[in-house]
């Protein structure tokens, strides 16, 4: 049954996607110029290493290209849920999804799975990119380790995603996570630059959101091949956000569910 | 399968700091149905969808008991049994083919994409939807096949609690006689309720007819 569902919203999503073509190019190209970017400012600074950069054992154009290409796809879990939701909100199509025998665990698995895969090709135009355009190459990654860190980091900002559907179920429009998802992950994360430069109350600040711990475990497991002796903190620190944030997420979702339907709020938008 | 509705009470309520109060739409109904069409009038604003929203499970009731065979009835297990046609048939993807729409909503409804699709051009025919209109893009179709693509995309369940509401509007004459041979099969062995503001369609509809007002369900037909 879960198989036939999610394959069900894949074809779905697919064929609704791909009916807006300019869109899907334009957003191809912007991916591609955001790379440019990045790399005229890797160009700019040439090969020096900040000490900043020092414990990753790279430049910054192969830092912030990995963090690039990870973080859009750990941030795809975070972000697609919400906008998902509010999609079949206002398209009058949540309530009738919503009358079907579907239970929630099948529904939060299917309701994204697209944006995953769309996200998984994203990553790989990434690779394809880092590795014949801008010769980027990391000789001693620890891929079993990335990979750990990959699927442990995509687990846990996919519970964040879903804990800020909760907020559109319920609000419909006003999503107080998503905000501090877009706005501050990127500065507080180490997504375009190490933490280290942070003065120390942000530093404290970004200790607190999981993904300063997925963004540095990532890069030193590709840039250093750090194994998981190195990184065991970070990797524990992963667990712990996943322990708690995905049985909450699923339960609040459950929860925001219920509270729609008891309100009559499933069909507004 | 026997429906019984024991003093259903639904109450929205007001939106914070609205200063609005809540709405009372279901003021303790009660109704039994057991197989067969029963028709259900009363003017507009008497709870009429609201009643069903709740019977398909769509909506949490706050008070009375809604049973199935005797037994309670969770809006859970209320999904998994009942089909709603609701009376706005806009309720589907616009970007993707009718077609697509009726095998997506089959997949979650459990229904394998095969099946999904033959029922779909089966019923399809059975109300006068061409096949060219099935591939059509959502929102290239009418009103009134809109309204068609929602009605198949109810009876391809099969569901035993079947609940339409005002699946006659916008229909041409000829899908209204289809539909009134569908909704006469599925009488046979499924409770069915539907609501209708033609006499003439309920009448020829339903076996027995009711009225509701004020979110109650009274004795004698509709006016």
């Amino acid at each position: 049954m879960s198989a036939r569902l999610i394959s069900a919203f894949i074809r779905r999503d697919f064929l609704a996607e791909s009916s807006y073509r300019l869109s899907f190019a334009l957003g191809a190209l912007a991916t591609l110029a955001n790379l440019a970017v990045f790399y005229y400012i890797g160009r700019l600074f040439g090969g020096t290493l900040a000490p900043e950069l020092a414990p990753f054992g790279t430049d910054y154009f192969t830092y912030v290209f990995a963090s690039l290409a990870f973080f859009g796809y750990i941030g795809t879990g975070a972000g697609s849920y919400a906008g998902r939701l509010r999609q079949e909100q206002t398209q009058g199509t949540l309530e009738a999804a919503l009358s079907t025998p579907l239970r929630t665990l099948p529904f939060l698995a299917a309701m994204s799975a697209w944006n995953f895969l769309f996200a998984t090709f994203e990553l790989l135009v990434y690779a394809l990119a880092g590795a014949f355009l801008f010769g980027l190459k990391f000789p001693a990654a620890n891929w079993p380790v990335a990979l750990l860190v990959f699927a442990l980091s995509a687990a846990c900002f996919a519970a964040l995603g879903i804990i800020s559907s909760c907020f559109v179920m319920l609000f419909k429009r006003g999503n107080p996570l998503a905000w501090v998802l877009n706005n501050f992950e990127g500065l507080l994360g180490g997504v375009y630059f190490p933490v280290a430069v942070l003065p120390g109350w942000l530093l404290a600040i970004s200790n607190l959101l999981p993904v300063t711990y997925a963004v540095r475990a990532f890069q030193l497991a590709l840039n250093r091949g750090a194994g998981l002796a190195e990184i065991k903190g970070d990797l524990l620190a992963l667990a712990a956000f996943n322990l708690v944030l995905v049985p909450a997420s699923v339960w609040l979702f459950e929860l925001s569910v219920r509270r729609a339907r008891k309100t009559g709020t499933l069909g507004e938008y | 399968m026997k429906l019984e509705v024991r003093g259903l009470v639904k109450v929205f309520p007001a939106p914070f700091f609205s200063g609005g109060a809540p709405l009372r739409v279901l003021d303790g109904l009660d109704l039994e149905a057991g197989a067969g069409v029963t028709g259900l009038g009363g003017a507009n604003g008497s709870g009429k969808t609201t009643l069903f929203r709740t019977l398909a499970g769509v909506i949490e009731a706050d008070g009375g008991a809604i049973l199935l065979d005797g037994k309670p009835a969770s809006s859970g297990r209320l999904r998994e049994l009942a089909a709603y046609c609701p009376p706005n048939p806009r309720s589907f993807y616009f970007r993707l083919s009718a077609l697509e729409n009726l095998r997506f909503f089959g997949a979650l409804a459990g229904l394998p994409a095969a099946q999904a699709l033959e029922r779909a051009g089966r019923l399809a025919d059975r109300l006068n939807l061409s096949r060219a209109d099935l591939e059509r893009r959502f929102d290239r179709l009418s009103e009134g096949n809109m309204q068609k693509v929602s009605l198949i995309r109810t009876f391809s369940r099969r569901a035993p609690l079947l609940l339409l509401d005002e699946p006659f509007r916008g229909l041409d004459g000829l899908a209204c006689t289809g539909l009134l041979g569908l909704i006469a099969e599925a009488g046979r062995s499924a409770v069915a309720l539907l609501t209708s503001h033609s006499r003439e369609l309920m009448t020829a509809a339903a076996q027995r007819a009711l009225r509701m007002d004020r979110g109650l369900v009274l004795p004698g037909r509709p006016q």
